[in-house]
């Protein structure tokens, strides 16, 4: 009896043990993944007023989520940006949309903010704001959270590569290097990046196969290999124990 | 009995085993002194050793066990001879080829192969398809061994009585031993997974000689390398644990354990579960689907911690205010359970998904690997050893020797082991052939590793001599 007891206790203690965790951070940069980005109405410092497809529709953009009374993470992260597309300066391959989620800022707080950059000029970079924000940070997968007590916004550092069919096909979050820039340009121009692999006609046992029209994956061949050993286990078990028991008769 | 034949093929592994496990851990501190700065090796030195020491550590443990449960199934079984020998002229061979591949070829994958690195040729051109080849033989070789245990198995116990499902029951009138349900419930996954190895092999050899007109699925590939890598990990403490069932309370002159219905539950709990907890190697991979990610999690609690409990309630029943006979064998076996759940423990903590987010790839996981392996796996096939070896002579090693040996192993493991989880906490990334300056702790962590790694080689050098003293009487003794 003290020995079950005993067992008990033990058992329950590994139990909360096993309890003792909380729900995952999400891995943020592969959400919204191949998605299209919201078409949004946006008025262009500079510019006459666009829809966001008529803008990546031109060229493939990456956009930056910021605000201009930000105290925080956002002018270093577009000094950043900046510093590390410098190489990068009249490549029309790309366009930098940097993107107010502030319903406070208006086009003037934009422009103010471009002519601190120095890149009021630059053509590769575009400000602006859009009247509806909430949609698309919804469909970018970016979600400010304010806090009234400092009157700021609680981000992340995001920026979103978008392809010439407005889909997302990379993020970035935080401050990043040269090298990671250079995947996300290169995925928004659908160059291959050796971080994902495309469908492969050569592939015949995928574990799962994406759909581009519905968006989904669908069960592949390579999850019964996934099985198999198991099956097969399991058969040859059964196999060998009515052959052992047969050569016994 | 065991034959003659048998004693003197255990006494072979056992001596192959211990050589390979000296080089194994010089090979080990190398690689630690050069984080730490001391040495300066190329990384390409680095990372071949890293592969060789994983490669040897795993195979050489995984055939310790193995050796160890068909020595002592021959108490209950007759197990095959040829299937023994066929395993050990294969797993020589493919040794062998894996020494010249890592450290001639300069192949240098780490011992985990992700794919597509073997296809990557980096290396001797001859190293791709010698490494698949060396890893079909071992893995053919392992195969044969393992399905011979099983078929002598299932010819004294039908499938229930080898699962201990009758124990579910009052009063069962056939009783299976534990050994015979552990062992048992091993070798299934064993099998299992030797069966992925070899499926696993066929798509590389497949993608490699179709010169572009097959690939294969990065996701599959992982999916099939950690079914592989992951359960042959687990699945050699289970033997470790299978030998302690059979040997912990004999050599303490206590009667044997017998298997009730929470031995039956927690080791069929560890049947099942074993095979779907490698889901949680993949926690970082966002192409597989969330549903697996949680099965990995539950798996890897259900898989583990129903047997740790079941067994560390054994020992300390069996030790717990009992007059035992203490011999190194048996305090070898004790401080291997302790060692084990610590291990465990700092396994399932990195196997819950919000805290492998942290873990992820940091020096945790080697802390918690090499845990269950120096401090658990090692002392466990070490005190099997032991006891092989005086079995058959009547000097034995002292007392006096044998605390020694047991502080120098707990001291210089624990210290080498710190290093490791400090370096984890620390968020210092593991698999670093040198540190950059901004990991400000690794280098004197791996300094520190290094010198406790050296403490513990120092026991395991005398149990190399007496041990492989004994063993090579043995094979030379004509009776």
């Amino acid at each position: 009896m003290f020995k079950n007891i005993v067992l008990l206790l033990l058992i329950f203690g590994f139990c909360n043990f096993a309890d003792a965790q909380t729900t995952s951070t999400a891995l943020k940069e592969e959400t919204n993944i191949y998605e299209r980005v919201y078409d949004a109405p946006l008025q262009v410092v500079g510019q006459e007023s666009a829809t966001f497809d008529e803008l990546y529709a031109q060229r493939p953009v990456i956009l930056a989520l910021i605000f201009t009374r930000c105290t925080g993470i956002c002018n270093p992260f577009l000094v950043k940006l900046k510093e590390s597309l410098q190489f990068k300066d009249g490549d029309d391959s790309f366009r930098v949309m940097v993107l107010s989620f502030d319903p406070r800022d208006n086009l003037s707080d934009m422009h103010r903010l471009a002519q601190n950059l120095g890149l009021e000029e630059n053509e590769q970079w575009a400000f602006a704001i859009t009247d509806s924000i909430s949609e698309l940070t919804q469909s970018v997968g970016f979600d400010p959270v304010w806090d009234s007590a400092r009157r700021q916004f609680d981000h992340d550092a995001l920026l979103v590569g978008i392809n010439r069919e407005g889909y997302i096909t990379k993020k970035l979050i935080g401050l990043r290097e040269r090298g990671d820039l250079d995947l996300l340009t290169g995925s928004i121009n659908n160059v291959f990046v050796p971080t994902y692999r495309l469908q492969n006609q050569n592939m015949l046992f995928s574990c799962f196969n994406y759909d581009p029209v519905t968006g989904k994956n669908k069960p592949g061949l390579g999850l019964i290999f996934l099985a198999l050993p198991a099956v097969l286990t399991a058969s040859l078990l059964i196999s060998i124990s009515i052959l052992v028991r047969r050569s016994r008769r | 009995m065991e034959s003659i034949k048998l004693k003197k093929i255990t006494s072979v592994w056992i001596i192959a085993v211990l050589t390979l496990f000296v080089a194994s851990i010089v090979l080990g501190i190398l690689m630690r002194l050069n984080q730490g700065g001391v040495l300066h090796q190329a990384p390409i030195t680095f990372y071949s050793n890293m592969t060789i020491h994983g490669i040897t550590m795993i195979g050489i443990w995984f055939v310790a066990g193995m050796a160890g449960i068909n020595y002592l199934m021959e108490r209950y079984v007759k197990t095959s001879y040829t299937a023994n020998l066929i395993a050990l002229i294969l797993t020589v061979s493919g040794v062998l080829m894996l020494w010249a591949v890592t450290l001639i070829g300069k192949f240098h994958t780490a011992w985990t192969f992700l794919y597509p690195l073997p296809l990557r040729v980096m290396w001797a051109q001859w190293a791709t398809p010698t490494f698949l080849v060396a890893m079909s033989i071992l893995a053919t070789g392992w195969l044969i061994w393992g399905i011979s245990m099983m078929t002598q198995v299932l010819k004294v116990y039908s499938i229930p009585q080898v699962f201990a499902w009758q124990h579910f029951k009052k009063d069962p009138a056939v009783k299976t031993p534990p050994f015979i349900l552990i062992s048992m419930i091993t070798l299934v996954g064993v099998v299992t997974c030797l069966l992925v190895a070899v499926l696993l092999m066929a798509l590389y050899f497949a993608e490699y000689f179709s010169k572009g007109n097959f690939v294969n699925d990065a996701l599959l590939m992982k999916n099939l390398t950690y079914f592989f890598g992951h359960t042959i990990a687990n699945e050699m403490l289970y033997l470790g644990l299978a030998v302690i069932y059979e040997l912990f309370s004999e050599v303490g002159g206590k009667p044997k354990w017998k298997t009730t219905w929470y031995v039956a539950l927690a080791w069929n709990f560890t049947l099942i579960f074993i095979l779907t907890a490698f889901f949680h190697h993949l926690y970082m991979d966002f192409v597989q689907p969330e549903g697996f990610q949680i099965a990995g999690q539950i798996a890897s609690y259900l898989a583990s911690l129903p047997a740790a409990a079941v067994t560390v309630f054994s020992v300390w029943v069996a030790v717990y205010r009992v007059k035992i006979k203490w011999t190194l064998t048996n305090l070898l076996f004790f401080v291997g359970v302790a060692g084990w759940v610590i291990g465990g423990f700092g396994a399932v903590i990195d196997a819950t998904i919000s805290n492998n987010i942290v873990l992820h790839n940091t020096q945790w996981v080697p802390a918690h690997f090499h845990t269950y392996n120096i401090l658990g796996n090692v002392l466990f096939s070490l005190g099997f050893f032991y006891w092989f070896s005086i079995q058959f002579t009547d000097k034995r090693v002292s007392e006096k020797l044998s605390r020694l040996i047991l502080s120098l192993l707990i001291i210089g493991g624990a210290g080498f082991l710190l290093a490791f989880y400090i370096g984890g906490a620390d968020s210092i990334p593991r698999r670093f052939s040198n540190y950059p300056a901004e990991f400000t702790t690794a280098r004197p962590l791996a300094n520190i590793g290094a010198v406790f790694a050296t403490v513990y080689l120092i026991p395991i050098l005398i149990l190399f001599y007496n041990i492989s003293k004994r063993c090579l009487k043995i094979l030379f003794s004509s009776s």
